[in-house]
C-alpha cells in the first residue's frame, strides 16, 4: 500500500473518532491529534466531509490489501469470496460501529445518490463473480449490473440486521453472511438450467416430431 | 468392608470357572428369547426412529450432538439410527474458510495470518458445534485452534425444544424423557464454552500426562469462549491405525494404556472423560495414547457414581437382591419384577446385559477381540429399545457413554487387557467411599 494512502486511511480513521465526539470538528484538531499539520490534510482532503466518506471508500482498499495476504484465497468458491467481502467489510464496521450505525446512509447507502463506496463495492463483486469458473454457463446470464446492484442492496440489509444484532460479538450478523452466501453460491453454481438447455438442444436436432428437423431431412432424402 | 468380593472375586470366580463360553452361551439364549418375543411396536417405532434421525442429519449444530447423545449406546432407542448419525458426524460441513478468518479475528483480535505463523485454512476435523485447524505459533509450536460456529449456544435451546418433541413420539415415558433432555442440554451449554474445556485440558493434562497418556496444554492466550487454542497432538485415529495392520502386541499395548486411563479416572472420580468415541483418541508415533477434545467431562454425584460402580460387583456374584436394590435406586425399575411383567422384562434384560458387562472382570485378563463377545455387546445393544421408555437415573446418560464406548473402542481395537488392575482399583474406590460413609 502506498504511503500516502495509508496517510488518508489513518486521517479518516481518527475522523471517525471525532465525529463521534463533535460532528463540527475542525481540520486543525484533527491534524493535532494526529502530529501532522492542516495542510498535510488539505493537501489529501477537500474538507471534512470528503474525509469521512473516505472512511468507506478505504475499507474496500484495505479488503483488496488483505487478499494478498490470505492463504489460497484463489481457491475460495463463490460463497467464501463472497463470505470474506461481507465478512471483511463488517469486521472493519464493527471497529468503528457508532460511527458507521451514524453515518452509513448518508455516506455509504444512501438510495439516491451514488457514493466511491458504491462502486468500489460493485467493482469488487463483480470481479468476483467474472473470476469465478464454477459459476454454470447459464448463470453468467444473470451477471450484471442489476445483479451487483441487487448484492449491494443484500449489503443494506446486512447493516441494518447487524445494527440490531445482540448477539455475542454480532455472530448472528455472521451467521446470516454465510447463509446468504451459501444460498448464492447454490444458485449460481446449479447446472439445472445447463442441463435442460442441453436436453432441449439434443430433442430439437434428433427429435422425430420436430418439424423443422424432419422436413430437413425429408428434403436432403429427396434430393439424394 | 466393600461388598466388593473380598478374595479377589471369590464368587465371581464360580462364574468364571465355566469360562466366557458359559456366559455367552446363557447371554445368548436369553438374547434370543428376547428376539423370539413378539412386539408388535418394535417395527414401528423402528421405523419412525429412522424417518426422525434421517431429519436430524440434516441439521447442524446442536441438534445433531442432542440426536448423537442419544445414540444407541444409552439402549432405549432403535438401533437404525445410530449408523445414521454415526454416518452423520463425518458429513457435517466445514465452516467455510473466510468466516474462520473473521471469527478468530473477532475472538482474537487479529486475522489468523497475523496471529500465526501458519495457519491450516482446512479444517483437520469437523463435527457438530466446531471445528479444528492446525496452525504454528510464531515461536514454532504447533497448535490445534477449534472454533465455535457463530450462534450454536443461541440455537441449543431452540434445537433442545425441537429434539424433545421429537423424542416424544419415538418414547412412551413423556416426563422421564423431559429429565434426560435437560441433562443433555445442560452439558451441551457446558461444551459451548471453551474457557471452561480449556480449564479441563489444564486438570486432565496436570492428573494424566504420563509416559503412556499424552493430553494437549491449553493455551489461554489464544482462547476465548469461542475459540479454543491447544498443544498439538500427532498421531492416528483408530482407523487409520488399524489400517497399517499393526500386530497383536501393538494393539494391547494400546488397548491397556485406554483400559488404564479409564481406571485411573475412576480412581480419583472427580472428572470423566465423557466423550469415548475413536475420534477423540490418538496413537501417537511414539508410543503413547493421545486423549483430546474435553468439551464433554463430566462430574456425576457421589451417590451415582458409587452406586453406578457397585453394579460390578453384584453382578460378577449374581447377587440378585442386592442387583434389585440397586435398580430401584438408579431408576431402572419402578416396580416389583415378581409381579409386573413388564418390569420383569426390564429387570431380565438389564440384569443379564449387566453379566456380560462384567465378563471382562472375571479374570486377570480379557480379550475384547474375541469375535463371541462382540457379538454379545452387539445383540444388548441391537434388542435394548424393548419398549422405546427410557430408564435409569438421568447420568446414565454419560456413564454408559463411557463405559460402552471404551468397550466399543477396545473390541475394535481387537485388544487383549490386564484387567487384575483394575479390579483392585474399583475395589479400592467403594472399600473407600464405605469407609467414608
Amino acid at each position: 500500500m502506498k504511503k500516502e494512502t495509508k496517510l488518508k486511511i489513518k486521517i479518516a480513521e481518527a475522523a471517525t473518532g471525532r465525529y463521534i465526539e463533535n460532528r463540527r470538528f475542525t481540520i486543525q484538531s484533527l491534524a493535532k491529534e494526529l502530529e501532522i499539520t492542516p495542510k498535510q490534510i488539505f493537501d489529501l482532503f477537500p474538507n471534512r466531509s470528503s474525509i469521512l466518506r473516505y472512511f468507506y471508500e478505504s475499507r474496500i482498499v484495505i479488503y483488496r490489501e488483505q487478499l494478498s495476504s490470505i492463504k489460497e484465497y484463489s481457491t475460495f468458491t463463490l460463497s467464501e469470496k463472497l463470505n470474506n467481502i461481507f465478512l471483511s467489510l463488517l469486521d472493519q464496521f464493527s471497529e468503528h460501529r457508532e460511527f458507521v450505525l451514524l453515518t452509513y446512509r448518508e455516506m455509504a447507502g444512501s438510495p439516491v445518490r451514488s457514493s466511491t463506496f458504491e462502486k468500489l463495492f460493485k467493482e469488487a463483486i463483480r470481479e468476483i463473480f467474472q473470476s469465478d469458473e464454477q459459476i454454470a454457463t447459464s448463470a453468467k446470464i444473470l451477471q450484471n449490473r442489476f445483479l451487483y446492484h441487487a448484492i449491494y442492496l443484500q449489503f443494506h440489509g446486512l447493516i441494518l440486521f447487524w445494527k440490531n444484532d445482540e448477539s455475542h460479538l454480532y455472530e448472528n450478523s455472521m451467521a446470516l453472511v454465510d447463509k446468504w452466501c451459501a444460498l448464492q453460491e447454490e444458485i449460481f453454481y446449479s447446472k439445472i438450467v445447463d442441463k435442460g438447455f442441453d436436453l432441449g438442444k439434443f430433442l430439437y436436432y434428433n427429435s422425430p416430431i420436430n418439424f423443422t428437423t424432419s422436413c430437413a431431412l425429408t428434403a436432403k432424402r429427396s434430393e439424394a | 468392608m466393600s461388598d466388593f468380593p473380598s478374595s479377589k472375586y471369590a464368587r465371581g470366580k464360580i462364574f468364571a470357572k465355566t469360562g466366557l463360553k458359559v456366559g455367552t452361551n446363557y447371554a445368548t439364549h436369553y438374547l434370543r428369547s428376547l428376539a423370539n418375543g413378539t412386539n408388535d411396536k418394535s417395527a414401528l417405532h423402528k421405523k419412525t426412529a429412522e424417518q426422525v434421525f434421517g431429519e436430524f442429519t440434516k441439521l447442524r449444530g446442536t441438534a445433531l450432538k442432542i440426536a448423537q447423545s442419544f445414540s444407541i449406546d444409552q439402549g432405549f432407542l432403535p438401533e437404525e439410527f445410530s449408523e445414521v448419525m454415526t454416518q452423520a458426524q463425518y458429513k457435517v460441513p466445514p465452516i467455510n474458510r473466510s468466516l474462520v478468518r473473521s471469527i478468530i479475528k473477532r475472538e482474537l483480535g487479529q486475522y489468523p495470518e497475523q496471529l500465526f505463523m501458519d495457519f491450516d485454512t482446512q479444517a483437520i476435523a469437523a463435527a457438530s458445534i466446531g471445528q479444528v485447524h492446525k496452525a504454528t505459533m510464531h515461536d514454532g509450536t504447533k497448535v490445534a485452534v477449534k472454533i465455535q460456529y457463530p450462534g450454536v449456544r443461541d440455537t441449543i435451546t431452540s434445537d433442545i425444544a425441537l429434539a424433545r418433541s421429537l423424542f416424544k413420539r419415538l418414547v412412551s415415558d413423556g416426563p422421564q424423557i423431559d429429565e434426560y433432555i435437560d441433562e443433555v442440554k445442560n452439558t451441551l451449554i457446558h461444551e459451548t464454552n471453551y474457557i471452561r474445556e480449556g480449564e479441563s485440558i489444564d486438570r486432565f493434562h496436570e492428573r494424566f500426562s504420563s509416559s503412556e497418556v499424552l493430553t494437549p496444554q491449553w493455551i489461554p492466550d489464544l482462547s476465548t469462549e469461542r475459540v479454543l487454542t491447544m498443544t498439538f497432538i500427532e498421531g492416528v485415529h483408530l482407523d487409520e491405525f488399524l489400517s497399517t495392520s499393526p500386530d497383536r502386541e501393538r494393539k494391547n499395548h494400546y488397548g491397556q494404556i485406554l483400559w488404564n486411563f479409564f481406571h485411573k479416572q475412576i480412581y480419583d472420580h472427580e472428572e470423566i472423560h465423557a466423550d469415548t468415541h475413536p475420534g477423540n483418541f490418538l496413537f501417537t508415533p511414539d508410543g503413547k495414547l493421545g486423549v483430546i477434545d474435553f468439551g464433554c467431562v463430566k462430574s456425576f454425584p457421589e451417590e451415582f457414581f458409587m452406586d453406578y460402580l457397585r453394579l460390578l460387583p453384584t453382578h460378577l456374584h449374581r447377587d440378585e437382591p442386592a442387583i434389585k436394590e440397586l435398580y430401584y435406586r438408579l431408576g431402572v425399575l419402578k416396580a416389583d419384577p415378581d409381579t409386573d411383567e413388564k418390569e420383569n422384562q426390564y429387570y431380565q434384560f438389564c440384569m443379564n446385559f449387566g453379566y456380560t458387562f462384567a465378563m471382562p472382570y472375571l479374570e486377570n485378563s480379557f480379550d475384547f477381540g474375541d469375535p463371541e463377545y462382540k457379538k454379545l455387546i452387539r445383540g444388548y445393544t441391537k434388542n435394548a429399545p424393548i419398549t422405546n421408555e427410557p430408564r435409569g437415573n438421568k447420568h446414565f446418560i454419560y456413564s454408559t457413554r463411557v463405559h460402552l464406548g471404551l468397550y466399543h473402542f477396545l473390541m475394535k481395537l481387537g485388544a487383549k487387557v490386564d484387567t487384575e488392575g483394575s479390579q483392585k482399583v474399583v475395589e479400592d474406590v467403594l472399600s473407600d467411599a464405605l469407609n467414608d460413609h
